[in-house]
């Protein structure tokens, strides 16, 4: 039987590529010997290249809309006329004195480290493409996500994690690479509705060999893989493969040990409110204490960008039921994690994002109406920590809430500021693909909103 | 001209193009217009801006062309042929604070359009007399999907020796086009390879490799077609190809979460499995199979046999996740609207579904066209069964009881041990007793309700908010002569729909399942959005090609699916070379006109497969019956319900939530949505199941004692063996040395923790042999 020759063929790109990041050849020299964990690759932790007030991020993704009239952005009323706006009672708190509802009292006490974006604003009040938008920019193809693009940039701080973990999460595409070299698409825990008590990542531990034979078999794989790979040089999926071989394999030594929450005190358990889930209409049970403890010790551990989910905020009826228990599910252990990665020195260089894919138009007090739609035309994101002013608050809309009036900010501009904080060039990061260069911040580009820097 | 197509009721309503304005421009001008401007103006701006609005916005009138150039208070919005310094343009890209329409922007294309035909100097026929009235859904006729299906001739190449089959010359006019030429054919190593995989899901042996390419080298294309008719005839290739099928028809063996948790088994579900396995074996003609899935209740049978099978082909219909019906004023039709999503999205190629609480903003699918559909399955019951016993889920249903199979009563001494609880107290309750002997055979499917009806609107989607009654009937946008409307008032209506989804000349139908067929052959679609057909969705890379291959797939292959996958796998496009040259794929990195195979990983099913395969412990017939067949039980209060099995993927517990373990790192679908194409995922926690995986582990110990046995002293032929069972070739130069090398690193390294030596030497080989089955090569397909 005929064994195809290998071509010798190596395309510039690929040349490029290898030598840049190192990883390329290395694994063939390394054949016969044994390597030592964690070699350099195409995710080190590349230099950024304006001054970052951010390391790293964790965003909080609010699925479904959630109200900001009756969190975050106070509408009480004005006139004679009832009109919409909140149906909740707000109060000023902290020594800025930020208006939060009493749906939040936990969060409420965190106010003096929230920079409320008020005018947000988004093209789209359908879930599905402004959620898509929300995460990659687009609303309809597949894109990178904006964890995808900052590890793109930036690379990754702790070789033996992935630098982008997605937790509690349903759509591939909010997690996604894309174009980008798959290397750089998120690693999901707890996916589908899987129960996030129990979630982790599987097969991360095998004790059926001795870690340096496990090394020593990979290197054979690597090698196989090379040798493969050197007659499809084309073929980015393969590269990926490779390196996902890779981080995978030392993601055994550190992940176990952050996903095991058990050695947290009763105290912090009980603070996160781990275990505790509600589950009530729309609300649906997440673990969300749970979530937001492992979204602190992967920022510990220095992943760079880390999801954590929630939904669904989409109460169209039951607004007042489903509102609170969503509030009730998702506060105390928000106000935690803020509390944490101030205690621990981490907030200063920890973007901690709230949101959703848009926001929802307000009810009328006592008009007996209990449900809502969607509003992308005005709706409420915060940010704390990494850089931005702490009990600030930035933009409006008008009095009923319907529209972004002033201190309007888009997703791109939210994304443009977010990779400003980290210290990538929004609109310069890109990524040639189908005959052009691809930004986050799309064609139009973001504006960064300078005006919320600490 | 494009109008043509529309619908009567757009003719009735719309003055003709007047003869004076026709001749003013071009025919091709006034198709541009009539086909992309005017349905825009008509949809997105007369609102505000028609002699018709109610309140005129900006003084600014669009109904005609004179109006477009006298402007409004704004001053003039056309500089013909200079879009960018045209503030209607300019409106439409929100630029400058001038934000048209002011709610959302349009679609791009929408305003690429507009910036098209003003660059073209903005020709208009419309003159003052016209009145601008048109339904909204004119857009929607104008979308390339729903035009007629045409049969284009194959194009001239100037390589006419080049194709084998008409399909070719299509590929082929697009490659000269863009200046590339074709790779070369595929060796036949890999061509017999690519063909196991793609017609079977299994990959070759290397005993049937060596006989491939011996029987190539004598008798070339002869053998490639006595090898795609033997493929096509193995009991794997419905394996296979059902596979394909149930993602498309959101296939799951439990209800998955209900938003409160609860997670009811289907137990009855593999049956259906099992019915698309036997009709892809059977080949089962596509327009019959889509029949028997919707309507086989309806249709005579000639025996009990066909009756059952029909029977359980509408399980298609009743298998798909619900909402608890908890607090749910809107349950049944959530279980309506799950069903014209399946229907819509998987034989249509259109999300019908997002026209239940509003007219569909971007697809023409009027919210009246959802509730003429909703009709239908209002006047149809939905079978799904027991629901684990819980009236808050799915509460409980009947089945159908069949006739031909055996009675299999759960095995002796089987107790159910996960018993329902009452919701408030926790406390266990009693199993309903069944009427029907245990381990009656029964299906899920759909009957015809006593009393059929036609639907009303659910105002904003809510059941409670009833607006008008719709006639049942079917999609406007799909403009076909004849009846629109279900004339059988005594019956749900399915069958007809049936026959509709079926006609000849339906525009949607064929196209996309042959786009479905496709796209497992070639790794992507001619439209790579194979579930949408839509605005939304992809255009064709060679719409004349697709049209081609669905009068074909019509006509001549008689909606024979194996015909119509052994037309493909024979045409010299599908036996290129993945390898092409650097100037090609750097021209074409996303191989838009497939000059090369394109190189495509094995999905979930094929890679667990292929490892059984490889140690030998496959087992080839085809899995009985579930695990869960006995168990109506809720999947979150079990645990762990799945069971080491050694036959094929697809007879694994496809329980929603809670996927078998084997198949979940590899992008498996979640089932509860009409999934065509899956995706690719390259994730760390792939790695970590070949390196980590109980399953992969054993099956490598399992290789290496196999392996052991048959030549238990000689290292290099065991290195041999090791590589030709697992990737089918012999070894190349210093790979099997390369073993040696480490199976002695590894028998020095395990010599403390195994001390007993032929144990040892085991461990050892089943560390190589779990390499060669981690290794891309094994899991990608040239």
């Amino acid at each position: 039987m005929n064994v195809r020759p290998m071509s010798p063929k190596i395309s510039r790109r690929h040349l490029l590529h290898s030598t840049s990041c190192g990883f390329g050849f290395l694994a063939l020299s390394a054949l016969c010997q044994e390597r030592a964990l964690g070699a350099a690759s195409a995710l080190t932790d590349k230099v950024a290249k304006i001054p970052a007030r951010a390391k790293r991020v964790i965003f909080l993704c609010m699925s479904g809309g959630p109200a900001q009239l009756d969190t975050f952005d106070y509408k009480p009323q004005t006139g004679n006329k009832k009109h919409p706006g909140s149906v909740f009672p707000f109060s000023r708190h902290g020594e800025s004195g930020l208006w939060i509802s009493e749906l939040m009292p936990e969060t409420a006490k965190q106010a003096d480290k929230l920079c409320l974006l008020n005018g947000m604003h988004a093209d789209t009040g359908n879930h599905a493409q402004s959620f898509h938008q929300l995460h990659t920019g687009d609303r309809l193809r597949s894109r990178p996500s904006l964890g995808a693009w900052i590890n793109y940039g930036l690379g990754t701080a702790n070789q033996n994690l992935p630098g982008f973990v997605s937790l509690n999460t349903a759509k591939p595409q909010s997690y996604s690479s894309a174009f980008l070299p798959s290397v750089y698409q998120g690693s999901p825990i707890g996916v589908n509705g899987e129960d996030m008590s129990q979630a982790t990542l599987p097969n991360i531990t095998g004790d059926h060999l001795p870690v340096r034979l496990k090394r020593r078999q990979l290197d054979l794989i690597q090698a196989m893989n090379r040798e493969h790979q050197s007659s499809r040089l084309d073929d980015d999926a393969l590269e990926a493969v490779i390196e996902s071989m890779e981080l995978g394999f030392r993601m055994q030594t550190d992940a176990p040990g952050l996903l095991d929450t058990s050695n947290e005190p009763a105290s912090v358990l009980e603070r996160y409110r781990v275990g505790h889930s509600v589950s009530e209409g729309t609300c649906k049970p997440s673990d969300f204490g749970r979530q937001c403890l492992l979204a602190r010790r992967f920022a510990e551990a220095g992943v760079r960008f880390i999801e954590v989910n929630h939904g669904s905020w989409d109460q169209h009826k039951n607004h007042r039921r489903d509102l609170k228990a969503n509030c009730e599910s998702t506060d105390a252990p928000v106000a935690a994690l803020l509390e944490d990665l101030e205690q621990r020195g981490l907030l200063e260089d920890t973007l901690v994002v709230w949101g959703g894919e848009f926001g929802r138009p307000g009810l009328t007090p006592e008009d007996g109406k209990d449900e809502t739609g969607h509003n992308a035309n005005g709706f409420t994101f915060w940010l704390a920590g990494g850089g931005v002013k702490g009990g600030h608050v930035h933009g409006s809309t008008d009095e009923t809430g319907a529209r972004a009036v002033e201190g309007k900010v888009h997703f791109r501009d939210l994304h443009a500021t977010i990779l400003h904080l980290m210290g990538l060039p929004a609109n310069d990061l890109t990524y040639h693909y189908e005959g052009r260069n691809h930004r986050l911040t799309g064609p139009e580009g973001g504006k960064v909103v300078t005006e919320i820097f600490a | 001209m494009r109008w043509l197509f529309y619908p009567a009721g757009f003719l009735a309503l719309t003055l003709p193009v007047p003869e004076a304005g026709a001749k003013d421009i071009s025919p091709e001008d006034n198709a541009f217009f009539e086909s992309r401007i005017r349905p825009a103006l008509v949809k997105y701006c007369y609102e505000c801006h028609s002699s018709e609005s109610k309140k005129l916005g900006g003084k600014l009138l669009l109904d005609t062309g004179e109006d477009l150039r006298k402007g409004g208070e704004s001053g003039a919005v056309l500089v013909a042929g200079k879009p960018d310094d045209s503030l209607l343009i300019q409106a439409l890209r929100w630029e400058d604070n001038l934000e048209m329409p002011p709610k959302e922007q349009l679609p791009e294309p929408v305003i690429a359009d507009f910036v098209k035909w003003v660059a073209m100097g903005a020709p208009d026929p419309r003159k003052k007399a016209e009145v601008p009235v048109a339904p909204p859904s004119i857009t929607a006729t104008s979308h390339w999907s729903f035009q007629p299906v045409k049969n284009p001739t194959p194009p001239e190449t100037a390589n006419d020796a080049w194709a084998f089959d008409p399909i070719d010359q299509f590929i082929l006019a697009g490659i000269e086009a863009a200046g590339l030429a074709p790779a070369g054919d595929a060796p036949p190593e890999t061509l017999v390879r690519r063909l196991y995989l793609d017609l079977t899901g299994l990959a070759p042996t290397f005993a049937q490799v060596a006989a491939f390419v011996e029987d190539h080298n004598t008798r070339g294309r002869g053998a490639v077609e006595a090898l795609v008719d033997e493929l096509l005839e193995s009991p794997h290739f419905g394996e296979r190809w059902g596979r394909h099928w149930l993602d498309v028809a959101r296939f799951g063996e439990s209800n998955g979460n209900d938003g409160l948790s609860r997670n009811a088994t289907f137990p009855h579900a593999w049956r259906y499995r099992d019915y698309v396995i036997a009709a892809f074996n059977r080949d089962t003609p596509y327009v019959r199979f889509i029949t028997e899935q919707i309507a086989g209740d309806l249709l005579p049978a000639a025996d009990d046999a066909e009756r059952d099978r029909n029977l359980v082909a509408t399980g298609f219909l009743a298998l798909g996740a619900k909402p608890a019906k908890a607090m749910n004023e809107n349950f049944d039709m959530d279980v309506i609207d799950d069903q014209i999503a399946a229907v819509g999205s998987g034989i249509l190629g259109i999300s019908v579904a997002c026209a239940r609480c509003h007219d569909h903003k971007h697809d023409p699918i009027p919210t009246r066209d959802y509730y003429a559909l909703a009709g239908i399955f209002q006047s149809t019951e939905t079978l799904w069964g027991f629901a684990a016993h819980e009236k808050l889920t799915a509460p409980p249903t009947d089945l159908h009881v069949l006739k031909t199979p055996a009675l299999i009563p759960p095995p002796p001494g089987f107790v159910e041990t996960v018993v329902p609880t009452e919701s408030d107290t926790g406390k266990a309750r009693e199993i309903p007793k069944s009427t029907l002997p245990p381990g009656t055979p029964l299906a899920m499917g759909v009957r015809d309700r006593k009393e059929p009806a036609d639907a009303r609107i659910n105002l904003k989607g809510e059941s409670k908010k009833l607006g008008d009654q719709v006639p049942r009937g079917y999609l406007t946008a799909c403009v076909m002569p004849g009846e629109t409307v279900v004339e059988e008032k005594s019956s749900s209506g399915r069958l007809e729909f049936a026959r509709w989804l079926t006609r000849d000349d339906h525009p949607l139908t064929a196209r996309v399942m042959v786009n479905r067929i496709w796209l497992h052959l070639f790794g992507q679609g001619i439209v790579d959005t194979p579930d949408d057909f839509g605005v939304y969705g992809n255009d064709p890379s060679h719409p004349e090609l697709l049209d081609y291959l669905a009068t074909r797939f019509r006509n001549e292959e008689k909606w024979s699916m194996k015909g119509l996958i052994r037309t493909l796998v024979l045409s010299r496009t599908y036996q290129l070379d993945s390898i092409a040259d650097e100037s090609t794929i750097a021209k074409d990195p996303a191989n838009q006109r497939y000059a090369r195979h394109l190189r495509r990983r094995l999905d979930a099913e094929a890679i667990r497969d292929r490892i059984l395969q490889a140690s030998d412990e496959l087992d080839p017939r085809p899995g009985e019956g579930s695990i869960i067949r006995h168990r109506d039980i809720l999947v979150n209060k079990a645990g762990d319900l799945h069971e080491p099995s050694r036959h094929r993927s697809v007879f694994l517990c496809y329980l929603r939530n809670s996927p078998p373990p084997e198949l979940a790192p590899f992008d498996l679908p979640d089932g509860t949505v009409v999934k065509g194409k899956r995706e690719v995922s390259a994730l760390p926690v792939q790695a970590l199941f070949l390196l980590n995986s109980p399953f992969v582990v054993e099956q490598s110990r399992i290789l290496a004692r196999k392996l052991l046995l048959d030549s238990p002293a000689d290292d290099q032929a065991l290195a041999s063996a090791a590589i030709r069972r697992v990737l089918a070739r012999e070894p190349l130069d210093g790979e099997t040395d390369r073993a040696t090398s480490l199976v002695r690193d590894a028998d020095v390294q395990l010599h403390d923790s195994h001390p007993d030596a032929s144990l040892r030497r085991e461990v050892a080989w089943a560390v190589y042999c779990q390499g060669l089955l981690a290794s891309n090569e094994f899991r990608y397909i040239d």
